[in-house]
């Protein structure tokens, strides 16, 4: 997975269930606007996120057809430095409390 | 390192240049997608909107430089694995600018489009949506030629 740069942030350790249940987990949500291209966005995704080409696909057409999609989910720290670096790319994100936990 | 080389129109592209120029002054002191995470600490969201506005400000004047004097002499615009991801970022950011400022009169499913009646529209709103369109056109040109870089980088 690629590096994230967010002031403040390093890459946190692998996350453990427990450690997960303990902190609460959140989740980093894409919402869709109409200027950015989808080849952009799935590059963007690929790039942040490390995904693969289908996977980053099937998220950008999930944020295109659904107006939002959940691109990633885990500590609060990660996920507020996802955030920035989708913010640095001109996406609009935000973190949502991710209730599976 | 890769590079590739596109040869403009300058008749075409030269006018559209003011339009591009003048949306990023705007972006100056605005970040193009506005930060939407309300439960930050103050300062800690400071910091973050300081950082975002630097980098959006260097974007766009790796973007501008592409067309210096030498563009005007021969329409070539050059980009390489070094100022690729700059300029596909502040392609978006100048996009995102266009449609807050000049293009808010468009339905949002004409801009996904791009399928307008541009003798339609009025003048400063036809140069802005070519703008548009133009950005869109150089951001694509970039990932199909240099996204494997931007994206190992």
């Amino acid at each position: 997975m690629t590096s994230v740069q967010a002031k403040g942030h390093t890459a946190p350790a692998p996350i453990s269930e427990t450690e997960l249940a303990l902190q609460g987990g959140w989740r980093v949500v894409v919402l869709n606007d109409p200027v950015n291209l989808m080849s952009y966005v799935v590059m963007v995704f690929r790039k942040v996120f490390g995904y693969e080409e289908a996977r980053a696909r099937r998220l950008m057409l999930e944020v295109h057809e659904q107006g939002r999609s959940v691109v990633w989910s885990g500590l609060r720290e990660k996920a507020e430095a996802y955030a920035f670096t989708l913010q640095q790319w001109h996406l609009t994100a935000i973190l949502e409390p991710d209730e599976a936990h | 390192m890769k590079r590739i080389e596109v040869k403009l129109s300058l008749p075409v592209v030269a006018p559209l240049l003011d339009v591009i120029r003048e949306s990023s002054g705007e972006l100056e002191l605005s970040l193009a997608a506005p930060l939407t995470i309300s439960d930050l600490d103050a300062d800690f969201h400071g910091a973050w909107v300081d950082e975002l506005l630097t980098a959006q400000n260097d974007e766009v004047r790796t973007l501008l430089a592409l067309f210096d004097g030498e563009f005007f002499s021969d329409g070539v615009i050059a980009i390489d694995e070094k100022n690729a991801e700059p300029i596909v970022r502040a392609c978006a950011a100048v996009r995102l600018g266009l449609r807050a400022r000049q293009l808010h009169s468009l339905k949002e499913e004409t801009l996904e489009s791009g399928d307008v009646a541009l003798a339609k529209l009025a003048e400063p709103v036809r140069r802005a949506f070519l703008c548009y369109l133009f950005l869109a056109t150089l951001q694509e040109l970039i990932i199909q030629h240099l996204d494997a870089s931007i994206i190992e980088s």
